[in-house]
């Protein structure tokens, strides 16, 4: 066994920077991302406007918006992260030039800053446009921040797993919905406390743990998903 | 073999019989609940048990199969865990929707162990989508395995996380925050009796399906009939 001449970091790094040339050429998931999110924005804004719902209620009804926005935007741009790689039969080269885990966590980093950069977007519109109130502006960052962290590696461990089955499209939200379900009803919960002004209570600190917990399982499962 | 086996099925028939007879002979009624509902505990808690069980009994297979030695068995095995897992969770949700119905005047009102179970079902059905997914029987059975590690992981949320956002008006558990068994004797010998007799049915019937599972895989491919 020769010495690798890559080390880890370097590999991650390289991969992370592979997927953000590759993305902004094409700026296939961003355009898909923004698009779709700013697409149902504008129909869950018609529909309900800032005068279509009641102060009280909003509260409690626009946070679930908003995650259900961000949950189908990721469901529509991510899965390709590892869909691109079959379909242009680039994944054989990737298995040579990457260790498993550092591809994993190159992948997931390019995975969270799409997210993040979503929700850059997408959040501060939806509280312009819906006339949110938030009571404690930290702390709703900090939820989305840590929800989505969660979106991300719950899917791309969910990318790496349907990109090798039929039928990718459907099977991605078949399969990644019943695994990021906690996760968004507990970021669900974190935002309304951010908005209500409520403490954030344990349910930060349940997301943070979802989130560890996903990424632990996903480096442990994701040599076994990507190596045939 | 053969006689001893099909002696212990016979004995599990007489088990479950006698348990359904206790059930509604034997063992009083519980105070506080509409009716004769509460007989409906000898058959909700077992199934509720046994789907548990069943899980992860298909999450001990899965890893076994991930990091021991790959063998199909282990596939065929955890798959058929999952299968029954989800006859007897829907089972429970049902008997669980029906006692809802008469106790809290609601089929459904998302209490939070009814949205606990209805996630793990949603969960499971997505295993036995992404098996439906894939042909390549190694592929499938690698993906498959992966993807149930993953719920080790992510179902617990369903379990003890999620539940605490609300309060429940679900009947204490059995064995109760004290760790203390707080039942009356003659209903508890017929819950145990009724889990022991589901738990091994599940066993007799994980058995079979493993082994159906096998004959079908090994099956070789139907030829075309020559005109």
């Amino acid at each position: 066994m020769g010495r690798r001449a890559s080390s880890w970091a370097e590999e991650a790094a390289a991969v992370f920077a592979k997927e953000w040339r590759c993305e902004l050429r094409t700026r296939y998931a961003l355009n898909t991302l923004a698009l779709f999110a700013f697409t149902t924005l504008v129909i869950v804004s018609v529909a309900l406007g800032p005068l279509g719902i009641a102060l009280s209620q909003g509260t409690s009804v626009l946070p679930v918006l908003l995650w259900l926005i961000l949950l189908f935007a990721v469901a529509a741009g991510l899965p390709r992260a590892f869909v691109h790689e079959e379909e242009t039969q680039t994944a054989t080269a990737l298995r040579l030039a990457a260790r498993p885990s550092a591809l994993f966590c190159g992948k997931l980093a390019y995975g969270l800053i799409l997210v993040l950069a979503l929700e850059a977007i997408v959040a501060p519109l939806f509280v312009a446009v819906m006339s949110l109130g938030v009571a404690r502006p930290g702390a709703f960052v900090a939820a989305l921040a840590a929800g989505g962290l969660g979106l991300a590696a719950g899917s791309t461990l969910v990318a790496a797993i349907i990109a090798q089955a039929r039928g990718q499209g459907t099977l991605f939200a078949v399969l990644s919905f019943p695994v990021l379900l906690p996760l968004l009803l507990l970021s669900i919960e974190l935002t309304r406390n951010a908005v209500a002004g409520a403490p954030a209570g344990m349910a930060l600190l349940q997301v943070l743990l979802y989130d560890a917990m996903v990424i632990v399982v996903g480096l442990m499962l994701f040599p076994s998903v990507w190596n045939p | 073999m053969e006689p001893v086996k099909a002696l212990l099925a016979w004995l599990l028939w007489i088990w479950l019989a006698l348990t359904i007879v206790g059930a509604f002979f034997y063992a009083p009624l519980a105070a506080g609940f509409i009716g004769q509902s509460s007989r409906i505990l000898f058959f909700h808690v077992p199934m509720a048990w046994t789907a548990f069980l069943a899980f992860y009994v298909a999450g001990f297979y899965s890893l076994r199969y991930l990091f021991g030695r790959r063998s199909a068995r282990d596939d065929r095995a955890a798959a058929a865990a999952i299968e029954l897992g989800l006859v007897f969770g829907i089972l429970a949700t049902v008997t669980g929707a029906i006692w809802a119905r008469i106790m809290w005047g609601a089929y459904w009102n998302w209490d939070p162990r009814q949205t606990s179970i209805v996630l793990a079902l949603i969960f499971y059905g997505a295993y036995l989508a992404l098996r439906d997914a894939v042909e390549d029987g190694e592929k499938r059975a690698r993906l498959a395995a992966a993807y149930a590690v993953l719920g080790l992981a992510v179902t617990p949320f369903f379990f003890f996380i999620v539940p605490r956002i609300t309060y429940s008006l679900h009947p204490e558990p059995v064995i109760n925050a004290q760790g203390k068994i707080a039942m009356e004797p003659r209903m508890l010998q017929v819950l145990l009796s009724g889990t022991v007799g589901f738990t091994a049915l599940f066993f007799w019937v994980h058995n079979l399906q493993t082994r159906i599972r096998r004959l079908r895989e090994e099956r070789p491919e139907p030829r075309e009939i020559e005109a």
